[in-house]
């Protein structure tokens, strides 16, 4: 029973995390068809940015979100203007060009990195990252009660917009269905810019928490982007609803594999790209091969 | 005395000759240190290439490729400890990675686009983790060749060969049916379909052609490397690597990747080789994939291209501007 | 003549640029021999990537020692002083470019010998290079056996990592028997997925297997380098419920696996994380939770020889940073080579070879004070054992001899 609990708890707090981190990977995908690889720069700078904030102004790094989040927004909404949207529009599958670029942005968002703090490793040591607290027999370190509770609100907040604001209900109608919103009107340019900007700031959330948990170099973030990729895809890529379901699911079975199995645990990673293969092919093309269908269908009639 | 007329067609193919003949040739008069970077672009030509069947006739982009590289390596190195000539292996390396390939593919090309992309990259992965995890690799510390078994002369001359090789193969099937199969699935699969293209069929033949040549040039880097550890094959990096190429000289063309390669491995190294660029290699490529992405996806090819036809429009060339 | 075959077409072209570019990536004249006026000294490095941290503390220290000896007018070279020429290169981490950096070191820039990089896949396959071309290799960061023997040409500084974990064995078998440990004890034996983490692994096993009434080890977990999660592991360690908790682990992993330990109050009577736990980055990013920690490495600035004073203090004032095991291997690495070098009095590879081979530095900072080499090549020196104590003090617990306090056993629970 304890260990049933031990493992369910751990479960929902990793989940969060990896719901942030996936968030913005769903969003830009969702309304732009971009893979966006530099997702893993993105969360390793803001780790960094969070660090500097609080070895330069004793910044706590949970408080030091007030200022990373619009700086990361804003950065997303430069990196659009700037970068992202000079490539050609896609309508359909992400095209491979808009993928490798912003793998391009990533490496060039780890030179940086490597020039402003070299390579070495670094971590956040604030009094309560070591404290931890008994939830239902269960003992739980502060920091990460403290990342799930950013999770938690983040993901409200992100809730909200979709739900109850013009914005978001642009968001999710091109989502949706892509050519039918962009013929309702609904300014593409500027949707993608917010959206690219959303989906930075995620990144940035996601950073700013790991920062917190983890010690990171330049290199930092690949295994995560991974991570988030599986999540994505177990969530169908498209439904908010459905990375909520997919963290949860991958954040379980790692739990529960460790608790419940011999599997070695250095097998972990093995184990959640090999489940991204399965959902992707027992499902094959999902929803969206079906969309894509329809679309190209409307378009030649 | 009229000589024979030389066509447009056969010029290439002379060149290319020529240029065969000289690159094998140059063991007689080139120093090791240029060799090596003759074995490294050949190296870079066979994977690019290779890659191009799929990912650039086909049009379906895998970033999964150094698990071929792996299998090709590990193959070769594990039965030359049994004793068997390295160079004896080779066939086995093809033949394991095309049927590691059709495996892979049965599955997988029932995804389309990214799907089928991501599904690359953790199938990749997978294998790398899975590698390091048992024992038989040597697990994370790799394995070692037997001594006493390289030749570099021999193993230039294969890789030279088989680089060329691959240079010729393409550039047959651009112009074959199967060619023309694949390049009808890239533009459009639905349509292909509809014309009676078994798309799965062709594409894990692409694949399974493809992997085979890439596992052939693993094994030759093993035999060079004598070192296989899947953090040296099975690299996420190497995977990227070889998309890049290609992209760089430009996807789907005959000679786009093998331009690609010259570039890419020639200044892969050398860039690390500059101490004054040793701290900003990062933000060359980086940038240097920006670029091309944005101002010019064709790679460059497509510059060329671009170049060629501003000059035809303005005949005098250079003098006009 | 057929003047359009001169023409551009859209297929000659860029086939007749390739033919160029073949042509001039082979025409940098085979660059005549320079003539030897300098010593060239080559070494690849990983500067950035997965092996940065240390492969940049190991490029500071490389460049110090070679530094050193130009400001002194050069190194000693046949009755001639000649200046260092240090051409230091950046792996990036990537084994299959490591390989490649040596022989481009070698082949084209000349370099009379070369200094190893940082982490045993690397070095693995760097060692290849150096027999194909007759050139002294020494590598400072790389402690596994296999890497050694098989070339004449391969010189190594740093112990093996097995009798590392045998040290930190000995050390916890003494213990047992000044009564502070009692016998039977039960481990927890978790260790990284790197070929470091292997030996490690292998020597705490053969020596428990060896000792079983001492020791038994009950849980043997390994993981991939940079796990994103190490609850699910300790969770299962928790479970073991072991008397004590042997872990190998990179400087990242150690840190945010010993955060999750602490949260998660375990709590065993002694606990290592290898070769970590002294680091200075460790202690900040884990503050009090990384005292008792029991760590034992290649070198500590507690080590009580004047030398070693000396140094430490000619380091911390040259670079600004206070040196660890790493930057003292990588400082002894390049001085045993130039040394060598002086020694054999000319800059033929033959010579060097056998001057390194031989060679017995005397004053050496490394544990032992002398450095020499196998004859596998790598040099076999004790270790020593650090006790992390409250307060950011550190004491060297082991040897006995040289030891400058004494070790806490059982840890204290908190």
């Amino acid at each position: 029973m304890q260990e049933l609990r031990e493992v369910l708890l751990n479960t929902l707090l990793a989940a969060g995390l990896y719901a942030t981190m996936s968030y913005g990977l769903a969003v830009i995908y969702g309304v732009m068809r971009i893979i966006n690889l530099a997702h893993a720069g993105l969360m390793m700078l803001a780790a960094y940015v969070t660090f500097a904030l609080y070895t330069r102004y004793e910044m706590d790094p949970f408080l030091s979100l007030v200022v990373v989040i619009p700086l990361f927004f804003l950065l997303g909404v430069l990196l659009h203007r700037f970068v992202v949207r000079r490539l050609p529009r896609t309508t359909g599958t992400p095209t491979m060009q808009s993928l490798l670029l912003l793998f391009g942005v990533w490496l060039v968002l780890q030179n940086l990195a490597y020039a402003l703090w070299t390579g070495d490793t670094q971590s956040i040591l604030t009094p309560y990252t070591l404290k931890s607290v008994t939830l239902l027999g269960v003992r739980v370190g502060v920091p990460n009660l403290l990342v799930f509770g950013v999770s938690a609100l983040s993901l409200l907040a992100l809730n909200f917009v979709l739900k109850r604001t013009y914005l978001g209900r642009a968001i999710r109608a091109v989502t949706q269905n892509r050519d039918a919103a962009l013929l309702s009107g609904i300014d593409a340019d500027r949707l993608s810019a917010i959206t690219f900007g959303a989906g930075t700031a995620f990144a940035a959330i996601a950073g700013t928490s790991l920062s917190t948990l983890y010690a990171f170099t330049p290199d930092f973030g690949r295994s995560f982007l991974l991570k988030a990729f599986c999540i994505i895809v177990l969530g169908g890529m498209e439904s908010f609803t459905g990375v909520a379901a997919g963290a949860l699911v991958l954040a379980f079975l790692e739990n529960a594999l460790a608790a419940w199995t011999p599997i070695p645990t250095s097998f972990q990673d093995a184990i959640s790209f090999t489940l991204l293969v399965l959902v992707l092919v027992a499902v094959p093309q999902g929803l969206p091969g079906i969309a894509r269908k329809v679309a190209r269908w409307r378009a030649s009639s | 005395m009229t000589p024979a007329p030389v066509s447009r067609r056969t010029l290439p193919w002379l060149l290319f000759a020529a240029a065969g003949l000289v690159l094998l040739l140059a063991p007689r008069f080139l120093d090791r240190g240029s060799l090596n970077d003759v074995w490294n672009v050949a190296f870079g030509v066979i994977l690019a290439c290779s890659w191009n069947i799929l990912g650039g006739f086909a049009g379906q982009v895998s970033i999964g490729y150094s698990a071929f590289i792996g299998i090709g390596a590990y193959t070769t190195v594990l039965l030359a400890l049994k004793g068997v000539d390295p160079y004896l292996t080779l066939p086995l390396s093809a033949l394991l990675a095309a049927v590691f390939a059709v495996l892979i593919g049965l599955p997988a090309f029932r995804l389309r686009g990214p799907y089928f992309t991501i599904v690359t990259i953790g199938v990749s992965e997978a294998v790398r983790v899975f590698a390091s995890g048992v024992s038989f690799t040597g697990g994370s510390s790799g394995l070692r060749m037997p001594a006493g078994s390289f030749d570099f002369s021999v193993n230039y001359a294969s890789m030279v060969a088989l680089a060329l090789a691959v240079i010729a193969l393409t550039a047959a099937l651009s112009r074959s049916p199967f060619g023309a199969a694949l390049g009808a699935i890239r533009q459009d699969i639905d349509a292909a379909e509809a014309l009676g293209i078994d798309s799965t069929r062709f594409k894990l033949g692409a694949h399974a052609i493809s992997a085979a040549l890439v596992a052939v040039a693993g094994s030759l880097y093993a035999i060079n490397f004598q070192y296989v550890a899947p953090g040296s094959v099975f690299d996420f990096r190497l995977s990227l690597s070889i998309v890049l190429m290609p992209i760089i000289g430009g996807v789907g063309t005959l000679a786009g990747p093998v331009l690609g390669a010259v570039i890419f491995s020639y200044l892969q190294i050398k860039l690390l080789t500059i101490p004054a660029l040793r701290d900003s290699y990062l933000f060359i490529y980086g940038g240097l994939l920006i670029l091309v992405m944005l101002f010019e996806p064709k790679g460059i090819v497509g510059l060329w291209n671009r170049l060629a036809a501003s000059v035809r429009r303005s005949p005098g060339g250079s003098d006009a501007r | 003549m057929n003047l359009s075959l001169f023409r551009p077409s859209r297929t000659t072209a860029p086939l007749a640029a390739l033919l160029l570019l073949g042509a001039a990536s082979s025409a940098p004249p085979a660059a005549a021999v320079p003539a030897d006026e300098e010593v060239r000294i080559g070494a690849v490095l990983p500067v950035t990537g997965k092996e940065s941290k240390i492969g940049g503390a190991f490029k500071q220290a490389t460049e110090f020692a070679v530094k050193e000896i130009n400001d002194a007018g050069g190194l000693l070279v046949g009755g001639k002083k000649l200046k260092v020429d240090l051409k230091l290169l950046d792996d990036t981490s990537d084994a299959a470019k490591s390989a490649q950096l040596v022989e481009q070191l070698i082949a084209q820039q000349r370099v009379h010998a070369v200094i190893g990089g940082y982490g045993s896949q690397l070095v693995q396959a760097q060692s290849v290079v150096p027999e194909r071309y007759g050139i002294p290799y020494v590598a400072g960061g790389a402690g596994a056996t296999s890497i050694y023997g098989r070339s004449k040409w391969v010189f190594g500084t740093l112990s093996p990592v097995e009798n590392l974990a045998t040290t930190q064995m000995e050390f916890l078998q003494d213990l047992v028997a000044a009564g502070k440990l009692k016998k039977g004890l039960r481990i927890s034996l978790v260790t990284e997925n790197t070929e470091h983490g292997k030996d490690f692994q292998k020597g705490v096993r053969d020596f428990a297997k060896a000792h079983p009434a001492e020791f038994t080890v009950v849980l043997d977990e390994s993981f991939e380098l940079y796990a994103p999660d190490f609850k699910p592991l300790l969770t299962r360690v928790q479970q073991a419920k072991a008397d004590l908790f042997m872990c190998d682990a990179h400087l990242e992993d150690f840190i945010s696996m010993q955060r999750a330990y602490t949260q998660m109050g375990l709590y065993h009577l002694m606990l290592t994380y290898g070769a970590r736990g002294a680091d200075e980055a460790g202690r900040k990013g884990l503050g009090a939770a990384t005292d008792y920690i029991f760590a034992s490495g290649w070198w500590s600035d507690l080590l009580p020889y004047p030398q070693v004073k000396a140094w430490t203090a000619k380091y911390k004032a040259a670079t600004g940073t206070a040196p660890q095991w790493y930057h003292a291997t990588a400082y002894e690495t390049a001085r045993a080579l130039l040394a060598a070098v002086t020694k054999a009095g000319a800059l033929k590879p033959d010579a060097i070879r056998g001057a390194l081979a031989s060679l017995d530095l005397e004053d050496s900072i490394l544990p032992g004070g002398k450095l020499k080499f196998s004859r596998s090549g790598q040099a076999l020196l004790p270790f020593v054992v650090t006790q992390n104590k409250p307060g950011g003090k550190i004491d060297l617990v082991w040897p006995k001899a040289a030891k400058t306090g004494d070790p806490v056993a059982p840890v204290p629970r908190s």
